[in-house]
């Protein structure tokens, strides 16, 4: 009890004291270079680190400040260059679309001027079928010399028939629609057959004799016996070989062109039944 | 124990003075928490304590502002005492009179370093009577708060 009643007492001695430090310390602040005093360096030695952490502090306060600042900008920011890769991408995406249709053309005018002469170049503008059919519109018709009958090939292989020709448009029967008969051989042992679309992917190969040597993996061409397609053009590969019924058997093609992904094709004309050996296969049309 | 949660309180005054001086300058004019934890150090300590505490408030806040060395120091021991004085007298445990002690020590502040530097032959400017008058209240306000925060902490 007597250090509190000490320290209650008046501090006119301690308060003397402090002051005369004080006016000593400001004195010779003043006088000297403000640099030089040891306590204030003292001072600053021991503060230093609750300085340091203050700073730190509000360096980190500042900076979630200017951060989230900043990250409102690059909200904004981000939101435009995200339209504008938007825009670029699609772009980009034209272009090679581009690049990409140049080069199926070019495959087709190559296959064009080197094997057949009579060839339209087309596009396919629609495809469809009510069940199993599938046909494909293409934009050049009967005022561009398509007719009936005509048949359809790209680089890679047979498409199908025209089945109609109208000015400016025309319809396609394609090899897998069930109504479509090509006739075809087998290339390796020339078994000869009727090409007939089964309504989805693939075609089956009729007529085939249950003695026939067929194997899976044979590749199918047309033999020009329906004086629609020129010889030799592929059709597809044999992709399942069954067992014998009755004097046939039954030989599964998977057409080489699959029509659901035909940009471009040609209509060939005036080639009936004509030998098209010399028709190139020609890679890299992307059907 | 009492006097290290008084220092404590000495640091988070300091903190808070150095963050408001770098985020709200406007206030941080307008409001010395140096004074207002010299201030109540003398209304709630003994004397002694409060004036070593005040001593030691002006000497950290003389380190971290940079002015001279004592300058703070001197003036808040000396407010200290005064202001302990003042509570041994008078019944300052109030809102309203604590307000007017903060509101007084607004002026006393400039003064006291007028007269220090005239004694010292420095340069001293003046701070205008309006601007007086809002640090006295900034003082004040900001004061009350801190005083009625201090009392509810354990």
């Amino acid at each position: 009890m007597p250090r509190v009643v000490s320290s209650h007492r008046k501090p006119s001695l301690l308060l003397f004291l402090l002051l005369s430090m004080h006016l000593v310390l400001m004195a010779s602040s003043v006088r000297g270079s403000r640099g030089g005093s040891l306590l204030e360096d003292t001072l600053l030695t021991v503060f230093s680190p609750f300085l340091r952490g203050a700073s730190s502090m509000t360096s980190g306060v500042a900076g979630t400040w200017r951060r989230y600042g900043g990250l409102r900008g690059v909200e904004e920011e981000n939101r435009r260059l995200r339209a504008q890769v938007g825009t670029l991408l699609l772009q980009a995406r034209e272009a090679e679309e581009a690049r990409r249709e140049a080069d199926r053309l070019r495959a087709l005018l190559g296959l064009r001027d080197t094997a057949v002469p009579g060839a339209i170049a087309a596009r396919v503008i629609a495809r469809g079928g009510a069940g199993s059919a599938r046909v494909l519109l293409l934009d050049r018709g009967s005022s561009q010399g398509i007719a009936r009958q005509q048949p359809v090939i790209t680089p890679r292989g047979a498409v199908g028939r025209v089945v109609e020709a109208a000015p400016g448009v025309s319809k396609v029967l394609s090899l897998v629609d069930p109504n479509s008969g090509v006739a075809a051989l087998v290339q390796r042992t020339r078994v000869q057959g009727v090409l007939v679309g089964e309504g989805e992917d693939t075609c089956r190969l009729e007529f085939v004799s249950d003695e026939a040597p067929v194997e899976v993996g044979d590749v199918v061409v047309t033999s020009g016996l329906d004086a629609i397609f020129p010889k030799g053009i592929l059709l597809g590969v044999v992709s399942e070989v069954g067992e014998a019924q009755g004097l046939t058997r039954y030989v599964q093609v998977r057409p080489e062109v699959d029509p659901h992904r035909l940009e471009e094709v040609l209509v060939l004309h005036g080639v009936e039944g004509t030998e098209a050996a010399a028709v190139p296969a020609l890679p890299g049309d992307g059907s | 124990m009492n006097f290290a949660k008084a220092l404590l309180g000495l640091g988070a005054a300091a903190l808070a003075q150095m963050l408001l001086g770098q985020h709200a300058p406007a206030l941080a004019e307008r409001c010395d928490l140096f004074t207002i934890f010299t201030v109540y150090a003398a209304l709630t300590r003994p004397p002694r304590t409060a004036v070593v505490l005040g001593s030691a408030a002006g000497l950290l806040q003389d380190a971290l502002t940079g002015v001279v060395l004592g300058l703070n120091g001197f003036k808040k021991t000396l407010l200290a005492y005064l202001v302990g004085t003042l509570g041994s007298l008078f019944m300052l445990n109030q809102p309203v009179p604590r307000f007017g002690i903060l509101f007084a020590a607004a002026f006393f502040d400039p003064l006291a370093s007028l007269l220090l530097s005239l004694a010292m032959g420095q340069q001293h400017v003046f701070p205008g009577l309006g601007d007086l008058v809002l640090r006295g209240l900034g003082n004040g306000l900001v004061g009350l708060v801190t005083f009625w925060v201090a009392a509810r902490l354990p």
